[in-house]
């Protein structure tokens, strides 16, 4: 008898809990960290779960569950062909992170609730966006020496705000967290003439370079010649201001010769004598000492 | 007793099944035993439910618990790492994740590079250079004077908020590249194409570095860049218009040294001249002043003697000093003329002879 009862009270117990599970089962559903859930009751949707754990609902048919990726998804547009406001063509591509934030007015506005048709409706909002700012704008505004001038980050501002502008109008429940150029070009046949460009500007640099070497080269050099002869002239200055002090200093001893300036002046002219060179050609006659010895030499007038 | 009395009472009670009894008996027990053993069977399986609950996590990853959909634990507190047993409920109460983390996770932009095939980048050579560049293939970036350069980077980053990274992010690492895109094109359009492929590297490689860490800080992305190598050429085909540029500016610097150089030697051997002018007429004065001076000693010595007799004294120094010189110097000597009257004397002074060339 107690057996029974203990058997049946397993049996119980065991019974209750897989109600319980089932129970479970219909009424709670998760929602996972990174996921947006949309309960419908008779397909209209009643309420929004964006925080994780386990909620209640009420079994199908009545209530459904639909649960959305909420992670900011990427996404970039395919790469073409705009016209900037100075008529030149310019290809872009952009991507941009999006996500669900409003996952009621997602699983009604985008069918199925498919993330394939939110970014095919992303591309067509992302086309007009660019189409509406690029042709507002020049070359110069995307690609600048100048800061002042660039405009770059303004420009992907002005389309980002578009895109905004667009994404509240239609009310989708996506909203936009990032946007960026992530490719820019130009077509093809362009390329080939910004190549031909740069060659030129190439050789322009080359010109200069070869040019600019000799002239730069050329410079330093008078430069160093002027300076080498300033240098020479100012010790030819130094020189001659020794020499004279020399001499003022020399023409202390004036006095002593001003004692007699008759042997003075004699010494002077042995001196002078005394330096003549050995290649000196001397042409004399008898009258100057110690010729003068043979002024009366009887042999001098006969031989002639 | 107990025992045989009940096969007793057995066997009088149900004499007739007897055979049949223990055929039942038989497969009582076989029952019995089959039931042990299936209560064996799920107490194993109830164990093996629980031990199914035991994970370990590898070096390079990490794991969350979700449990009901929700990580457990706040922040960093919710990442389970390796060396130790992690144990969860089976789904559908827990859910582990794991997230592969190495230390280092790498991007590579190459969004402004030509076209290449994996062969091409291996050996380095790229066959086929067009002379245009056909943008649905060849990627490049366009500098801030419109000229077109290739450029591709590296970029490495770590993960530091792992939950926002892959809970927040379908792709993160793609988020991450196409910023690193971005600010490739944005950087190109502040540079000059000299700037970016020669004079200012660095400061590119900055300026990345820097608008990468910006805007992943501000897209919340959970990570930190470490580091960002970027590699910037000009196009292939203006090669060697390019290469060119950099032998002239090369040459202009040679030359411009080799002139330093000279001009350096000029201004030197100027400054060596200038010296041995001075120096010359320092030694010059030197010489002068003490010659002058020996002279005045001299002079004092002989005034007395001259003074004593002038005509003897000149004919004492002069006769021997005209000696001295006549024994040296060419001369002739040129007698009066009979008649008494000056000789005439008439000098031929012939040009040097003009030299032939070659002689």
């Amino acid at each position: 008898m107690n057996d029974l009862m203990k058997r049946n009270f397993i049996t119980f117990i065991i019974g209750a809990v897989l109600v319980v599970i089932f129970a479970l089962l219909l009424f709670v559903f998760q929602v996972r960290q990174s996921e947006v859930a949309v309960v419908t009751t008779f397909g209209k949707p009643v309420a929004t779960y964006t925080n994780a754990g386990a909620y209640f609902k009420l079994p199908w048919p009545i209530q459904k569950v639909y649960k959305f990726d909420q992670r900011v998804q990427n996404f970039e547009d395919k790469f073409s062909e705009n016209y900037t406001a100075d008529s030149v063509t310019l290809l872009s591509s952009v991507y941009i992170g999006w996500k669900i934030s409003d996952g009621q007015r997602f699983l009604l506005t985008i069918r199925n609730g498919s993330i394939p048709d939110a970014q095919q409706k992303l591309e067509g909002i992302l086309r007009s966006a660019k189409n509406a700012v690029i042709g507002k704008h020049q070359l110069s505004e995307f690609v600048n020496p100048d800061p002042q001038q660039l405009k770059f980050e303004g420009i992907e501002g002005e389309i980002e705000q578009t895109v905004r502008a667009q994404l509240s109008t239609n009310n989708i429940g996506i909203s936009l967290e990032f946007l960026g150029f992530k490719k820019i070009g130009l077509p093809d046949s362009v390329t080939q003439t910004v190549f031909d460009r740069m060659k030129s500007e190439r050789q322009q640099w080359i010109s200069k370079y070869d040019s600019e070497g000799n002239a730069e080269a050329q410079k330093i050099r008078s430069a160093a010649e002027r300076q080498a002869a300033e240098t020479v002239a100012q010790a030819e200055l130094l020189a001659n201001r020794i020499r004279a002090a020399g001499e003022a200093e020399a023409a202390n001893t004036f006095t002593v010769f001003q004692q007699n300036p008759e042997l003075a002046n004699f010494l002077l002219r042995i001196d002078a004598l005394k330096n003549f060179g050995q290649k000196s050609t001397v042409i004399l006659d008898e009258r100057i000492p110690p010729f003068d010895l043979f002024t009366h030499l009887p042999t001098n007038s006969v031989a002639k | 007793m107990s025992e045989s009395h009940e096969h007793h009472e057995h066997d009088h009670s149900h004499p007739e099944p007897q055979v049949q009894d223990a055929g039942t008996h038989a497969l009582g027990e076989a029952l019995r035993s089959s039931f042990a053993i299936v209560k064996v069977v799920m107490v194993l399986m109830v164990v093996a439910f629980f031990c199914s609950g035991f994970f370990t996590v590898g070096p390079s990853e990490k794991a969350v618990i979700l449990r009901f959909g929700k990580p457990v634990g706040e922040g960093s507190k919710a990442l389970l790492g390796s060396g130790s047993w992690h144990w969860a409920w089976p789904y559908p109460i827990d859910e582990v994740v794991r997230i592969p983390i190495t230390e280092q996770q790498t991007v590579q932009s190459t969004v402004g590079w030509y076209f290449t095939t994996p062969g091409e980048e291996l050996t380095g050579e790229n066959i086929g250079v067009g002379a245009s560049l056909d943008p649905a293939r060849d990627g490049y970036v366009l500098t801030a004077d419109r000229n077109i350069i290739h450029t591709r980077a590296n970029l490495t980053y770590r993960i530091n908020d792992p939950i926002r990274y892959i809970f927040s992010f379908a792709s993160a690492s793609n988020s991450v590249q196409n910023v690193l895109d971005n600010v490739l094109i944005y950087t190109a359009a502040h540079f000059k194409v000299d700037d970016a492929l020669y004079t200012d590297v660095a400061g590119f490689q900055d300026a990345v570095l820097h608008r990468v860490s910006d805007l992943t800080e501000q897209a919340q992305l959970g990570i930190v860049i470490d580091n960002c190598q970027i590699v910037n050429i000009p196009p292939r085909q203006l090669k060697p218009d390019f290469a060119q540029v950099i032998t002239s500016r090369e040459n202009r610097n040679k030359t411009i040294n080799e002139a330093r150089s000279k001009a350096n030697d000029i201004v030197l051997s100027a400054g060596a001249q200038a010296a041995g002018i001075t120096n010359a007429a320092q030694s010059a004065r030197v010489r002068y002043v003490t010659s002058i001076t020996g002279e005045a000693g001299t002079f004092t010595n002989l005034l007395a003697k001259y003074q004593a007799n002038p005509s003897l004294f000149v004919q004492q120094f002069f006769i021997p000093a005209v000696g001295d010189f006549m024994s040296t110097a060419n001369k002739w000597f040129l007698p009066q003329r009979a008649d008494g009257k000056p000789r005439e004397l008439r000098l031929e002074l012939n040009r040097e002879p003009v030299q032939k060339p070659g002689q």
